[in-house]
């Protein structure tokens, strides 16, 4: 599902690669764990994943896509097979819950009639029926990253990315919204997951790849968050 | 593609920036009614232009008794004879394209008929003779005034040669100014409307940068981004557009009106040419919005 095949990213104002020569490979309804310290290259590879950069070298495959040949227009039906939950949950605040969700779907054309009858169904997969009509402000940390995670899965896309999605919510809640995206994986999308959050990694057993200076250091079946630490 | 999501953005979008909004249809409508005041006057020079050069005459006097002028005064009035050889001169010149003998009274009448209706102090005062018998020389083209002239002027009979071209070029020479200094002003309006546009639409894109952030990655195509920003910059073109084409109408009632006032003759300019200015005047204002506003969008809106 994605394919890394020795891939190099610098950035223009640093002197080391943000990625240098990873090769990693995620199959079809994998979940992965991306660890690793601040700069060690997680952000960078999810962005590869959407295309927002592009590798200095090596090839990055993304749903049977070679990306190095896919033109800027295309780019937009790329995004439309991933979805992206961010550490700041990125709502928006004029618009409720079941708008926020909807507006996913408004503008990339889908007609009124889905838009109505799908948007309530991912409401309540991520555990927020009945709030579909509450504004971001008066939902908790935890219940806006839900509906972060709706918006990002509403259109039920292949991969689904989250960048520390748990990095501004308490342990307790992140349980939940690590059930939620577990319940994602289950129908078959592929989860990304880079994390800084060692007890979610233990708790789950996933997959592990841990990055450090750009480098893939572990690479490890149902592991476990740090065992050098 | 859903219409009603793309102009309620649209809508938002120039709410927001309200009088950003106004700065810019204000600009756009003052610069594109000079635009087309100067495509008016444009117009109606060329109209009068073409009318005169159509009924431009080298107008040959001949001596008369009464002529003043010394030629006239020392060989007395135009005889059978010299208009004879006159007209042999003239026929020779390929420079005139036909000729034709008006005797005093027929010059007369003309004056009554050319000056009666808007002044009729001076059509009472002239008398039948005042005027002497002329040829009016319709030339091939009204440039080669000169050459005609030099080759009648001071034959035998010939009082005066005279040409209302001269006249009428110093006056077209002053509406070309008009038009010139119009256009001038118009462009350095222009300019000043593409960047106020540019800063527009600069900040709309960024007080909905967390929106268009979204759409990106949902995957919205950039069209469909950038449609509403677009839009806005259109809308605030026509707004503009449409103020410009009042004030359009208004040069054209009142400016231009005064001017065939003073001409006595009817050159007004059709509906057709005034909508012609309209209709590009709108369309330039609506582009120059639009394409700012795209070019805007390159470098402020990353897709």
């Amino acid at each position: 599902m994605i394919h890394f095949d020795n891939v190099t990213k610098q950035y223009p104002t640093q002197k080391r690669p943000a990625l240098d020569g990873v090769s990693i490979d995620v199959d079809k309804s994998e979940f992965v764990f991306l660890v690793g310290p601040s700069g060690s290259g997680k952000s960078t590879f999810l962005r590869l994943v959407l295309k927002e950069e592009k590798p200095d070298k090596g090839r990055v495959h993304v749903a049977g896509k070679d990306l190095a040949r896919l033109s800027n227009w295309k780019v937009p039906h790329l995004r439309r097979r991933i979805g992206c939950v961010f550490q700041d949950f990125r709502l928006l605040p004029n618009k409720n819950v079941f708008e926020n969700v909807a507006f996913a779907l408004e503008v990339i054309g889908k007609p009124r009639r889905f838009i109505k009858k799908v948007v309530p169904e991912v409401v309540e997969l991520v555990g927020l029926e009945g709030k579909a009509g509450r504004m971001p402000g008066e939902l908790s940390g935890g219940e806006q990253q839900r509906v972060a995670i709706a918006r990002a899965f509403v259109n039920r896309p292949q991969i689904l990315l989250a960048d520390e999605p748990t990095g501004n919510i308490d342990p307790a809640t992140s349980i939940g919204i690590m059930k939620v995206l577990d319940r994602i994986n289950r129908t078959g999308t592929t989860v990304v997951m880079a994390t800084h959050d060692a007890a979610i990694v233990d708790s789950m057993r996933k997959r592990v790849i841990e990055l450090e200076e750009g480098l893939v250091v572990r690479d490890q079946m149902s592991g476990v968050y740090g065992q050098a630490y | 593609m859903r219409a009603q999501f793309v102009l309620s953005e649209t809508w938002i979008g120039l709410r927001r920036n309200l009088t950003m909004t106004i700065a810019v249809i204000t600009t756009v409508a003052i610069s594109l009614a000079l635009f087309g005041a100067g495509l008016l006057v444009n117009q109606q020079v060329s109209e009068m232009r073409n009318y005169w050069d159509q009924r431009i005459t080298l107008t040959i006097y001949m001596c008369n008794d009464i002529s003043p002028t010394t030629a006239c005064q020392e060989n007395g009035a135009a005889t059978e004879e010299d208009r004879a050889a006159l007209e042999q001169q003239l026929d020779s010149l390929s420079e005139v394209e036909s000729f034709r003998y008006l005797t005093a009274a027929e010059a007369w009448q003309d004056f009554q008929e050319r000056i009666g209706s808007s002044n009729e102090a001076l059509a009472e005062a002239a008398q039948e003779g005042d005027i002497p018998d002329n040829y009016r020389v319709q030339l091939t083209n009204p440039d080669n005034y000169d050459t005609v002239r030099a080759a009648v002027d001071g034959a035998d009979g010939v009082d005066s040669v005279s040409n209302d071209q001269r006249v009428l070029e110093q006056f077209f020479g002053l509406l070309d100014g008009l038009k010139w200094a119009a256009l001038v002003v118009a462009g350095v309006q222009l300019a000043a409307a593409a960047l106020l546009i540019g800063n527009t639409i600069r900040l709309s894109a960024y007080s909905r940068r967390r929106e268009t952030g979204i759409m990106r990655l949902v995957g919205a195509s950039n069209f469909y981004i950038q449609l509403p920003f677009l839009l806005e910059g259109a809308i605030a073109g026509f707004i503009g557009g449409v103020i410009a084409s009042g004030f359009i109408v208004a040069t054209r009632f009142t400016l231009l009106t005064q001017i065939e006032e003073w001409f006595q003759f009817d050159v007004a300019l059709g509906t057709g040419s005034l909508l012609y200015v309209i209709g590009v005047s709108m369309i330039l204002g609506v582009l120059l919005c639009t394409v700012t506003s795209f070019l805007t969008l390159r470098r402020y809106l990353k897709v």
